[in-house]
Parts: structure tokens; C-alpha cells; sequence
């Protein structure tokens, strides 16, 4: 698996590549629109997704519970009074089979910041030796974060950062 | 994190304060001469920066100097870091489910005998 990131590069939006050897195109677009393929691999490290509706169409839904099955996992949030279970739901925008899937969240997690609206599109490429896959998350949907990073802002911020602290 | 912060940023006039003020300590006629807007512009959106804590203010003498604080920046920063995160990390683990899959298929990689 080869990986690169370049969030700074690509001014408007945070882009992720993966590249994922010895499968179809087919075989991974399965793992982002069905419930066994969903529930194997979505859950961030300590936490459990159990899909509950799936319906990968423009307007469709996908909604499914996170749940911490890890210690660390379940003692963080029991100290942070939240609960061990999160209901999260996606709206798909665009579905096309095996390419390109884009679907927004509402990001409601961030401690001090309102909700605001993330657009996340997944595109896959048959590559030599398997698959390709490009992942954007676009923060356009948000006024703040559009004229932002439009500016290319966002890079900046972190080397900015690390000026001041020293 | 207060949602302003957000807002004070988004602002190209106030992102060019920020830069005009990069270098280091600055008094206000200094930063007026760099971003060319008029003072009274200036000083308002010296004020925002200010009162959102990413600028900060000591007089001396006549003068006012302003210089930034880390602190927003900093939060900023690890927001957009620890979202990167979120989706290296899933995208990690969706690499490791394939990878399980192929094995249990029996149609497996080259190490797999």
C-alpha cells in the first residue's frame, strides 16, 4: 500500500491517496456501499460501526452507530460525559458504481465548534496493480472554512504555529 | 474553541494583518503602510484580532505595539490535523479489511502460499 497526503498542495481541500494492491475496482466500492463491507472497516481504532440504514443513491442515507468497544475508548468518553454509543449519518450526493461516491456529514464532534456541513468524495482508479483510491474532504459547505482555504490559509496555519512557539 | 475564531480568520483583510505581522512586533503605522487599507480600518480589525486573542497589544511611549499570539493558531492547526487523521487512519484499516478478504478468498497476494 502506497499512501500520500498533500492537504498543503491542494489548496481548497484536504485530499488523501491510498493505493490498494491485488483487488478490483469493484471489491472496494463494495467495502464503502454495503453493510458487511461498511461495518469491516469504517470504525476509527477502539470503535465498533453497526450500519443501520443504507441507501446508496443521491438523497439516500446512511446512518450507523459508533460504538467504543476499546478501554482507553470507553474510559474517554465516560470521563467526558458522553455516551459509549454515536449515532452518525451521512447523505449521499452523488453514487457511481465503482467510481465515485460523495456523500456530507454534519461534524458535530469538534469541542467548541458549531456543526457545520463536510463534503467527503471517494474516487477510484484502476491502477497496475490494483486500485487507486482519492479521498477529499471539502469543508466548502462552511462560509469560514471556504474563504479560508480558498486563501490556502489552512497550510499556513501550522507552520505559523510552530514560528510562534519557538 | 470559540466559533469567531473561525470567522476572524476568514476575513482577507484581517489574514493580511496577520502576515504584516509575521516578522515580528509591529506599531500601528507600520501595518497600515503594509496592508494599505486606512488606519481607522486598521484599528478596527486590530481590535477583532485582539479580542479573539490572536494579537496582542503593549504601549510604549506614544506608540502601540502589536504583535500574535500562538494560541489560535495552534487550536486551528490541530483541528485540521486531527481530522487528516481521522480518514488516514480509516483508510488504513480499510487497506487491512481488503487484505483479510483476499486471504479468506484464498486468491491471496504473493506471501500467501
Amino acid at each position: 500500500m502506497t499512501k500520500s497526503t498533500t492537504g498543503a498542495a491542494r489548496r481548497e481541500r484536504v485530499t488523501i491517496e491510498r493505493t490498494y494492491g491485488d483487488v478490483s475496482l469493484e471489491e472496494v466500492w463494495d467495502m464503502w456501499t454495503t453493510k458487511d463491507g461498511i461495518e469491516s472497516w469504517w470504525g476509527p481504532d477502539g470503535f465498533a460501526v453497526t450500519v443501520r440504514t443504507l441507501d446508496p443513491r443521491p438523497g439516500g442515507t446512511l446512518e450507523y452507530a459508533m460504538t467504543a468497544v476499546e478501554p482507553a475508548q470507553i474510559q474517554f468518553l465516560a470521563k467526558a460525559g458522553m455516551p459509549v454509543t454515536h449515532s452518525v449519518r451521512a447523505t449521499y450526493t452523488e453514487v457511481t458504481p465503482p467510481r465515485r461516491l460523495a456523500f456530507t456529514q454534519i461534524a458535530d464532534f469538534v469541542p467548541g465548534v458549531e456543526p457545520y456541513e463536510v463534503a467527503t468524495t471517494v474516487e477510484l482508479h484502476a491502477a497496475a496493480q490494483g486500485v487507486r483510491l482519492v479521498l477529499t474532504i471539502d469543508r466548502m459547505h462552511d462560509a469560514h472554512w471556504t474563504e479560508m482555504a480558498v486563501k490556502g490559509w489552512e497550510s499556513e496555519l501550522g507552520k505559523l504555529a510552530k514560528v510562534l512557539a519557538a | 474553541m470559540q466559533p469567531d475564531v473561525f470567522e476572524v480568520l476568514a476575513d482577507p483583510m484581517r489574514r493580511r494583518i496577520v502576515d504584516a505581522l509575521r516578522g515580528g512586533e509591529r506599531p500601528v503605522g507600520d501595518i497600515v503602510d503594509r496592508v494599505d487599507i486606512h488606519q481607522s480600518g486598521v484599528s478596527r480589525h486590530l481590535r477583532i484580532l485582539q479580542e479573539a486573542g490572536f494579537v496582542t497589544m503593549r504601549p510604549d511611549g506614544q506608540r502601540r505595539l502589536y504583535s500574535l499570539r500562538p494560541g489560535p493558531f495552534r487550536e486551528l492547526d490541530a483541528w485540521v490535523e486531527r481530522y487528516r487523521n481521522l480518514w488516514e487512519s480509516r483508510l488504513d484499516n480499510l487497506g487491512a479489511a481488503l487484505e483479510r478478504r483476499r486471504i479468506a478468498r484464498g486468491t491471496g497476494s504473493k506471501e500467501t502460499p
